[in-house]
């Protein structure tokens, strides 16, 4: 297989390039921040009666939340912010599609230039 | 004195970082670029060998 | 046809490279520094997620997790022993695709977590303030700023002094560990009152594979061992040990961090805190103590976040030198031998996040480029010793139950997705996006400028089918 040889980069293609990643690096990490998909989703079950019992906890696990500094007020929005395990069949088969195809694509086009790297190295002698 | 102590991290950071940017444009002038990114994957045997520390 | 492109090894003339100078001390260091900060904040995520015994069976089931990942690294990059580690494992036996996504996930997993180290440490300094008008913005700059400049000026020096900080940090997990009297329940620790039958698992057993997110930071980075490997005098012996150490030094500090906290405070509140240590260390009423691990939570993160632009540095630098980036970033300094303009160029991006994200979020963006590597890691393994069966060339080390490490990996990241998806899915679909779009454009874009046969520089025979 005849030897690639790839074209020289400019100088203002590689400051192109360098901007192209920062950009997308930023779009991808603050994007879910700033649109408020990162992070857990739990939220609050509010409960009437604020008391360590209520709340669930005995009196070893009381005494160290009052050592800690909280009292059942402060300590109820803590206690009482669960997780809501729901399994979301859609997103589910959404995110392993997803992931599924990502894996497909990065292995099977790895290897078609695989084959080109091996070719070249230990191409006809 | 905690403030004092924030001040003290900012400052330290200015510092260090200038000092960053200015060895790094004192590289960059004085070594070629060739020279500068000659560095290679598997060649390393070799190399320390010479820069034996 | 000969290889012309890469010149035989040229001893003479006026090249720089990376310094040959580490031994196995600082590979643990590497390792054990960055993972270490993960017993200091993050592990007690998955007692929010599980409750306090899911932490503790995550503990184990992920130390098996990364018992894999570390016997088939060990394998591979004791061969392979190149700096960028995984990446150039990934470009010898999987492909430059794979490789430019792993050195991604490696540059990210590990800026996120040198970004969560500058946050916590910034955030412990202001809560022992305790006063007004205290902002850890500056705590952030000056890690951050500092230990680039450390970086920049040469590794040994950057691991001498993780190595350092580190131990110090392990030693007050041991003395936390010894002065509650482990032995007798019920002076100090009480577990058995704090985790009851009722609350042990508070969301059954499916909280207990969502804790699984959280159960990868009792030892995530501990993978990051493999980026020294140009800058170690025997790599083949160097790494395999300084990693397996490290990962025998972890599994009983993750034990003793959980046996000490979930004995000390509610899962609640266990749950919540980003200092779980430190606040052991209050709980325990001991004013010694309590400042202690305050002081080891600061040489926590700063060793981590250390490991961390050390690492994504590496990673950040062999992408440049086979120019799947601008070739501008491959320069070596010639004084200090370090990827100095990969260093400088990760600061400002570190640092912006650390100003923007909170810990949580930049935990798991973290672990989710983790995972994704982690998964190509068993397949890699199962191609590697298929391509090159034992015995057609030298390994370092070989692993041994082949391919039972592998499947074990692969069964458990699959299930780590699945925890992600319980709680964090709309994260974890967005983070997959990027790598996809961002690979689409070096597949069909920046592969071009990417000399074909010059990236494959180990000696090694023509692999098995093809």
């Amino acid at each position: 297989m005849a030897r690639y040889t790839p074209p020289e980069q400019s100088k203002a293609g590689q400051v192109f390039d360098i901007a192209v990643v920062v950009v997308a690096i930023f779009v991808a990490l603050w994007l879910p921040l700033k649109l408020g998909l990162a992070g857990a989703a739990k939220s609050i079950d509010a409960l009437d009666a604020k008391t360590w019992e209520a709340l669930g906890q005995n009196p070893t696990m009381a005494s160290i939340w009052e050592k800690l500094g909280y009292t059942p007020e402060t300590a109820h929005d803590i206690i009482q912010n669960r997780f809501h395990y729901i399994i979301d069949w859609p997103t589910l088969i959404i995110m392993a599609a997803v992931l599924i195809g990502y894996f497909i694509f990065l292995f099977r086009a790895s290897d078609r230039e695989y084959r080109d790297v091996i070719d070249e190295k230990f191409g006809d002698k | 004195m905690w403030v004092a102590l924030s001040y003290a991290c900012w400052g330290i950071s200015i510092v260090l970082a200038l000092w960053m940017l200015y060895d790094w444009f004192k590289i960059d002038t004085t070594y070629s670029e060739e020279m500068l990114t000659s560095s290679r994957e598997g060649e390393l045997e070799a190399v320390s060998e010479k820069h034996r520390i | 046809m000969t290889i012309t492109a890469e010149p035989a090894v040229q001893v003479q003339g006026d090249r720089v490279s990376l310094l040959r100078v580490l031994g196995p001390a600082h590979v643990w260091a590497l390792g054990v520094g960055i993972v270490l900060v993960g017993e200091f904040t993050g592990w007690n995520f998955a007692a929010d997620k599980g409750g306090a015994l899911a932490a503790l069976i995550v503990c184990w089931i992920v130390g098996l997790l990364y018992t894999s990942v570390a016997m088939i690294d060990s394998e591979v990059t004791s061969t392979v022993a190149a700096a960028g580690g995984q990446y150039a494992q990934a470009k010898h036996i999987v492909g430059p695709l794979m490789a430019f996504n792993v050195a991604l996930f490696l540059v990210f997993a590990y800026t996120m977590l040198e970004v969560s180290d500058a946050i916590l440490l910034g955030d412990t300094i202001v809560a022992k303030a305790g006063v007004e008008g205290i902002n850890h913005n500056s705590f952030i700059a000056a890690t951050i700023v500092v230990l680039a400049w450390l970086n920049y000026r040469g590794v040994l020096m950057t691991l001498n002094v993780n190595f350092v900080i580190t131990a110090i940090a392990y030693v007050s997990i041991v003395i936390l560990f010894f002065s509650v009297s482990p032995w007798t329940q019920g002076a100090v620790l009480k577990l058995n009152e704090l985790v009851t039958p009722g609350n042990a698992l508070p969301y059954g057993w499916i909280g207990v594979i969502a804790a699984f997110q959280f159960g990868i930071w009792y030892y995530l980075g501990i993978e990051g061992t493999t980026q020294a490997a140009e800058e170690v005098r025997s790599p083949a012996r160097s790494l395999p040990y300084g990693t397996m150490a490290g990962m025998i030094t972890l599994l009983i500090a993750a034990a003793m961090t959980w046996y000490v906290c979930a004995s000390l405070m509610p899962w609640e509140y266990l749950g919540i805190t980003y200092y779980p240590l430190w606040d052991a260390g209050k709980l325990t009423g001991s004013a010694l103590l309590e400042n202690l691990l305050f002081i080891a939570t600061l040489l926590a993160a700063l060793a981590s976040a250390n490991g961390c632009i050390n690492d994504a540095a590496r990673a950040w630098f062999s992408l440049g030198r086979d120019r799947y980036l601008p070739t501008w970033f491959s320069a070596v300094h010639p004084k200090y031998r370090t990827p100095y303009r990969s260093i400088l160029f990760l600061l400002p991006i570190a640092l912006a996040f650390a100003f923007i994200a909170d810990l949580n979020q930049a935990i798991t963006f973290s672990i989710l480029s983790g995972v994704l590597q982690y998964t190509f890691m068993s397949i890699n393994i199962i191609m590697f010793r298929k391509k090159w069966p034992l015995g057609s060339i030298r390994r370092g080390y070989t692993h041994p139950f082949h391919p039972l490490p592998a499947i074990v990996l692969f069964c458990l990241c699959v299930v780590t997705f699945f925890a992600i998806f319980l709680g964090f899915g709309s994260q974890l679909i967005a983070m997959v996006a990027f790598y996809f779009l961002i690979s689409l454009w070096f597949h069909f874009y920046r592969y071009k400028f990417v000399r074909r046969g010059a990236q494959f520089t180990m000696p090694w025979p023509k692999p098995q089918g093809y």
